[in-house]
């Protein structure tokens, strides 16, 4: 795994450790926040509800105040009855029921079935009786009690907040209450917002954090895109620097035992001239080990002579591009029986080392695969400077390249696309077209990459190759 | 001094074939060595100051290398005949060898016999190439070799492109205007170009000189 994708990764999970952190954090702080302000808001509603119920009691008293003075205690209770159920207040869930101290219910407007009916043993769903409950507040001076009771406009059981005080007179309990579930939807819709709010913030992490995790992965492929051209560019680089060093290194060598080794070798030949000519004057035969030493020298000359023209063309270095094309093809013609026509300028010795050798190699390959593989009888080799462009083509008329010769590097050579690359360091293009009436390799270079090489004063003085 | 002696210079950087070769051509008593040098850049004081009939010319030399150093003694010395000695063995150093001035071109495997042979034909007037060279000369010529300009006849056109006269050129060379003049005659009809301009162009557009 690559360093930059490592990175990726470990900047990935610290964006989701803190999105998770923050997720974490953020949502618990909002519940108990949250949690705090229901728990007060509800206490703050109840009280309300309280408050009103007291109030609705009191006015409720006060309204039957007049009627105790009645001597007929019967009609009394009577009128008492029929007044209260009459208060009926919220849409029928609001009204007043009334019950004696024994439990037996004496008012209930909205369900007056229960009139008559004895309750003392009613027990709720909390398992409390209720209406000893409400009895006992009412004798104790007025309470609040929360039981399940039915509710009139819905026709459920739900929660009922009720107070009850006592008609001290007949030892009546009157009640009223209301009930919860409009305090509960409210504090449930607040609750719904809340969460709405949370999932909101919930959101805004997620999107901040695959946002952010996105534009890591962005920004690492755009690192990792630039580093790998960058890398690619390093590599081509470095393999045409491996290239012209070696090409510099064949140079210098072949330079070494053809001006070196050889000369001191036809030194020794002459020597050994001077040595034979020296016996014949005395008149004393040459020795046979003198002859054969001459004839080994004579092979080790030719051989070095090879070795060192094989290495690296001398011609290149001392006549220039043009002549060394000239001898390359003129050997080629020789071996092969090819047809070379070679189209060259006047002038010479325009270009550095490292373009010529360049256009050489190029020459030479492509006369090697003409020869391997295009069948072909002519071929024309032209170098021109065109237009601040020098132009070097090879055409023959074989029978094309198949696709294969174009990639593959032919057994000796350095292959095509070798070429192609060595052509594009110098800044130059290398085309090639194959066809089955021959294949055309056409080079050109900027004059940018040559210009002003040629120095009158100094003919000899080549520029240090650029590496 | 005898008069039918040839008086020879011997043109090579490695003093160690100079004495080879002077050790072999010592036996031939009509042979005298002059002089000699390992450069080309020196070859045509030294030649002033010994005077010799026939110049064994190296072609790979540092600094100024045989071809254009047999150009300038050719220019200059009508007197010596120059025969090229050199490892190299390809049409395209005996044509340019040819076109340079050379009368001879030998090459340096040849047994002092053959050298000292080719340098009676050379200071008799006549020309003399090794037999391998002449078959190669003869299976191959080179051809449109008098298109291609001369060392010298390219550095001739470089300054008349920079816009020299030829008593400036003859100056800077230290040779006879008239010897530039036939140098420009020589370009002008291998490049086939007729005026100045044409030749300035056409300097500028081969990348000769800056455009």
């Amino acid at each position: 795994m690559s360093f930059s994708i490592r990175m990726q990764l470990f900047a990935v999970l610290q964006v989701v450790l803190t999105a998770l952190l923050t997720y974490f954090f953020v949502t618990n702080e909002y519940r108990d926040l949250s949690q705090q302000n229901l728990d007060a808001l509800e206490s703050f509603l109840i009280e309300q509800k309280q408050q009103e119920l007291k109030n609705y009691t009191t006015i409720a008293t006060s309204a039957i105040d007049h009627i105790y003075d009645v001597e007929n205690e019967y009609d009394a209770k009577r009128q008492v009855a029929q007044i209260i159920s009459r208060l009926i207040y919220n849409n029928n869930d609001g009204y007043f029921f009334v019950y004696d101290n024994q439990g037996t219910n004496i008012v209930h407007p909205t369900e007056p079935y229960r009139v008559g009916q004895n309750y003392w043993d009613l027990v709720n769903d909390k398992n409390e009786p209720t209406i000893q409950i409400l009895i006992g507040n009412a004798q104790n001076g007025g309470d609040f009690y929360r039981y399940p009771w039915n509710q009139p406009t819905t026709n459920t059981v739900t929660e009922k907040l009720s107070y009850s005080a006592l008609l001290p007179q007949w030892q009546w309990m009157i009640g009223t209450g209301v009930y919860l579930d409009n305090v509960n939807d409210q504090l449930a819709s607040i609750q719904s917002t809340i969460d709405k709010h949370i999932d909101n913030t919930r959101f805004i992490i997620l999107f901040v954090a695959l946002s952010s995790i996105f534009g890591i992965f962005i920004v690492g492929a755009v690192l990792h895109f630039t580093q790998k051209k960058e890398s690619d560019k390093k590599i081509h680089q470095l393999g045409q620097k491996i290239v012209s060093l070696k090409e510099e290194e064949q140079r210098h060598i072949s330079r070494e035992l053809h001006d070196g080794i050889v000369q001191v070798l036809v030194s020794i030949k002459y020597s050994l001239e001077a040595t034979c000519k020296h016996l014949g004057k005395q008149d004393i035969p040459k020795p046979q080990p003198l002859s054969q030493a001459q004839h080994n020298l004579s092979n080790a000359i030719t051989e070095i002579r090879r070795i060192s023209h094989h290495l690296h063309p001398r011609i290149l270095d001392e006549l220039g591009l043009a002549a060394a094309l000239d001898a390359l093809g003129s050997e080629c013609s020789e071996r092969t029986g090819l047809n070379i026509t070679i189209n060259k300028p006047a002038l010479s010795k325009l270009l550095p080392d490292h373009i010529n050798i360049t256009l050489y190699r190029v020459v030479q390959e492509s006369l090697m695969n003409i020869e391997k593989h295009a069948h072909a009888s002519d071929t024309i080799i032209t170098l021109t400077i065109v237009d601040n462009w020098l132009n070097l083509s090879i055409v023959d008329n074989g029978i094309g390249m198949q696709k294969a010769q174009f990639e593959n590097p032919s057994e000796n050579g350095i292959g095509t696309r070798n070429l192609a690359e060595r052509v594009e360091y110098h800044s130059g293009i290398f085309e090639m077209k194959s066809s089955n009436k021959g294949t055309t390799i056409l080079v050109k270079i900027p004059r940018s990459a040559f210009a002003n090489h040629y120095n009158p004063s100094h003919p000899e003085q080549t520029t240090p190759e650029p590496i | 001094m005898n008069p039918a002696l040839i008086k020879v210079m011997l043109v090579d950087d490695h003093p160690m074939v100079q004495d080879g070769l002077s050790a072999c051509l010592s036996f031939y008593d009509d042979i005298a060595i002059v002089g000699n040098c390992g450069d080309g850049s020196a070859v045509l004081e030294t030649a002033k100051q010994c005077q010799p009939d026939v110049i064994l010319m190296d072609i790979s030399m540092p600094k100024l290398n045989g071809l254009e150093a047999t150009e300038i003694i050719t220019e200059s010395l009508d007197s010596a005949k120059v025969l090229i000695f050199s490892m190299h063995e390809s049409a395209e150093f005996v044509t340019n060898a040819v076109q340079a001035g050379a009368s001879g071109y030998i090459l340096k495997d040849t047994n002092s016999e053959e050298v000292y042979q080719a340098i009676k034909s050379i200071a008799q007037g006549k020309s003399y190439f090794s037999s391998s060279i002449a078959k190669m000369l003869i299976e191959n010529p080179p051809a449109q070799a008098n298109a291609r300009l001369t060392a010298r006849e390219q550095m001739i056109l470089s300054y008349i492109a920079k816009g020299q006269s030829s008593k400036d050129i003859a100056q800077t060379l230290t040779i006879s205007v008239r010897t530039v003049e036939a140098h420009r005659r020589n370009i002008k009809s291998k490049l086939n170009l007729d005026s100045l301009a044409e030749l300035v162009r056409y300097a500028m557009n081969q990348g000769l000189i800056d455009s």
